[in-house]
């Protein structure tokens, strides 16, 4: 493995810690330095794939700017949660929902 | 000299003689039969036992049965699955129930017989032996909610059993063998095939026939379901790999499975169904590899689902564990938890980072194989689909999981880590995550293609800084999201699935079959006697007669459903036997197919 690939590994599993750490509540006392940290991984990321050779698979993908990945995978995770959300206004019900249905019957 | 050996046997077997220890000498026992399982795996790896044949061979009518089919795909498998049943049967070593316990064993002990099963009739027994081993996995919860979560689980496997069992006698009457091999839809076996690819299917948890899966894991034991997250929907994945390669349908199939139950996680409180949805959304993974049936997407299933049952395996174990010290499973009721629990924390946040394939982790050296070979045969929409299920799997499983247990705020539980040997459990696992994500040359040799000949390489430029920017943004996505105030708040809810089949129409139909069905049926009954009663001239012995039948039918054998649901009602004690009736009916349709096969081979 390319020492590079270690780079982006370590990269990846310090953005992923620091997450944690900084989105919860109360808020830690170094914060703003997790938050400083955790967007230079992004940024460096990012920039990494400037240089990056990138396999282009299909004719659409080649206008998308050579952050394909990154933003595709910002878009998707936000639509989710959004899709996510509507689905809350019929899918949960209470937890006894069952329990009521059959005693309405009996 | 000893040809070969089956593993699954040696559990089997193995589970027999629980009972007979106690204390110390029962946890030093409890490894012994899965050691040696592993063993005999690795001595096939080796040629030392029978590296590839068959063997075992038993007659059976005018067919043989064989009980040992081994080639590089069983081996592979059998591997992945004496190795984490070591892993788990660690972690569960200080169960008390042997009951319990020799369920487990039965449970891996039979995944193995489906793996090395040779031919339709072997599998189909082992596949019998491990839904019912699995159901009391979850009865062994003694909950009112787990005994009436595994009577639907049941219900399920008890409609897949029957969908594979017509479906082999079928085929077995179409092309008269019963080799275990090939069979492809339509093609040879025609109706056939289509009853045998639902009987798989659902075990292979697909929508909307996946009910069971996040229905049922949750209810069952600490360790149930860490035993539960391996097998059943695994020997599918196998089961579908011999006999359904590059059938299109499970390309397509696979893509909606991966997408379907992120909504879902998202949406779910109890930490175990998150994980169970996700479980669903892996495997989905696996099908859309074995739908595009290339040597390298069978490949990249293959080496899937070893890595996923270590990783999933590791993240129930750690939900299991959080569930063991604190008593609760609800992502409200947690949080905070990294400070007492630092090395659960630890091992979780691995598997989590190994189930969303970060690079560096054994997710990635796996997932990355199926998601380049759909890009390289152009299939577009199934590759963004599963990217976007990349994204969402790192998002529920990769940081909702952690987060909301280990983080999020504080709820003021103060514990410690689990006893010894489920640290042990999880450590291993954990080890082997990195290990595998890191140095992949060990998996990528036992496949049953070599995936670097074939033009692969999991550290490309291409594939980490890719993935790993998809990662990264998603996370940010997450932080945006939950800083702002969007990301749903988690609810004291449940959320409607197709267990809602069973429940409501199921119910429903059962009132129908109690009332409505019997009334009419005691109508008729007594208006056939009465008739048949004054032709016969003598009126007395005609109401003698209605006694009888009404004694016999009306109080023990009212409708097939209506027992089923009595039969369910009547289970006070919560241990999980089986009711008799379901047996009954149970063994009738069996019995009803073998004749049925008897009469098709032409010998009787």
């Amino acid at each position: 493995m390319e020492p590079l690939f270690i780079f982006y590994i370590i990269l990846g599993v310090v953005a992923y810690v620091v997450l944690c750490f900084m989105a919860k509540e109360p808020a830690p006392p170094h914060r703003n330095l997790l938050i400083v940290i955790y967007f230079s991984c992004l940024a460096v990321i990012v920039v990494a794939g400037l240089s990056t050779h990138w396999h282009i698979y299909f004719g659409w993908q080649e206008p998308i700017p050579l952050a394909f990945y990154a933003i595709y995978g910002f878009v998707a995770c936000v639509f989710l949660i959004y899709f996510a959300k509507g689905l809350r206004l019929w899918l949960p019900k209470d937890l006894d929902y069952y329990d009521k249905k059959r005693r309405g019957r009996e | 000299m000893i040809e070969w050996l089956h593993p699954g046997l040696i559990l089997i077997f193995g589970a027999f003689l629980i009972p007979l220890f106690k204390g110390k000498w029962r946890q030093a026992y409890l490894l012994l039969p899965p050691t040696a399982a592993l063993i005999t795996v690795i001595l096939m790896f080796k040629g030392i036992l029978g590296s590839s044949g068959s063997f075992w061979h038993i007659p059976f009518l005018h067919y043989t049965l064989i009980l040992g089919r081994v080639d590089k795909l069983s081996l592979c498998f059998a591997l992945i699955f004496t190795l984490s049943a070591f892993c788990m049967i660690l972690y569960a070593l200080k169960v008390e129930s042997s009951m319990e316990h020799m369920a487990s064993f039965f449970y891996v002990g039979s995944a193995l017989g489906v793996v090395f099963a040779g031919d339709l009739f072997t599998l189909y027994i082992f596949w019998e032996i491990m839904a019912i081993a699995s159901l009391l996995l979850v009865w062994f919860r003694k909950t009112d909610r787990a005994r009436k979560a595994g009577f639907r689980y049941f219900m399920w496997h008890f409609f897949g059993g029957l969908c594979l069992l017509g479906g082999i006698i079928m085929y077995v009457i179409n092309t008269g063998t019963i080799e275990f091999d090939y069979i492809g839809l339509g093609g040879m076996g025609g109706l056939a095939s289509y009853f045998i690819f639902i009987g798989f299917i659902l075990n292979a948890a697909v929508p909307p026939i996946h009910g069971w899966l996040p229905d049922a894991y949750p209810e069952a034991t600490v360790t149930g379901a860490v035993f539960m997250s391996a097998f059943t929907t695994k020997s599918a994945v196998y089961i579908l790999l011999r006999t359904f390669p590059g059938t299109d349908i499970l390309i397509y199939i696979g893509a909606m499975m991966t997408v379907y139950p992120i909504f879902y996680a998202v949406l779910e409180n109890n930490v175990r169904r998150v994980l169970a949805y996700s479980l669903i959304n892996q495997v989905g993974f696996m099908l859309c590899g074995v739908g595009i049936g290339t040597p390298l997407a069978i490949c990249g299933t293959v080496a899937h689902a070893f890595c996923h049952i270590i990783y999933k395996g590791l993240l129930f174990m750690s939900a299991g564990s959080v569930i063991q010290m604190t008593g609760k499973e609800n992502c409200t009721d947690l949080g905070g938890l990294y400070k007492s629990m630092p090395f659960t924390t630890a091992c979780c946040m691995i598997g989590a980072a190994s189930i969303s394939a970060f690079p560096g982790f054994s997710g990635f050296i796996s997932k990355s194989m199926i998601i380049a070979e759909a890009a390289h045969l152009q299939l577009g929409i199934v590759w963004i689909l599963l990217l976007l299920a990349s994204a969402g799997v790192f998002h529920h499983a990769g940081v909702k999981v952690p987060y909301f247990t280990f983080f999020a705020k504080d709820s003021g539980i103060r514990t410690k880590d689990p006893p010894l040997n489920m640290c042990l459990g999880m450590g291993i696992g954990a080890f082997l995550c990195i290990f595998l994500g890191v140095y992949p040359q060990p998996l990528y040799n036992i496949l049953p293609y070599d995936p670097i000949a074939l033009g692969f390489m999991p550290y490309t430029g291409d594939h980490v800084v890719g993935q790993a920017q998809l990662l990264m943004f998603a996370s940010l996505a997450f932080y945006v999201l939950i800083i702002s105030g969007v990301y749903p708040p988690e609810q004291k809810k449940i959320n409607l699935d197709s267990d809602w089949l069973l429940r409501i129409p199921g119910m429903r139909f059962v009132w129908f079959c109690e009332r409505p069905l019997i009334a009419f049926a005691n109508f008729i009954d007594r208006h056939v006697l009465r008739t048949a009663g004054a032709f016969k001239s003598s009126p007395g012995r005609a109401a003698v007669c209605e006694g009888w039948v009404d004694k016999f039918y009306h109080k023990e054998l009212t409708s097939a459903p209506g027992v089923m649901y009595k039969g369910a009602v009547r289970l006070k004690t919560e241990t999980g036997y089986l009711p008799w009736n379901l047996i009954y009916i149970f063994l009738s349709f069996f019995f009803f197919l073998l004749i049925l096969l008897l009469w098709g081979v032409g010998m009787i």
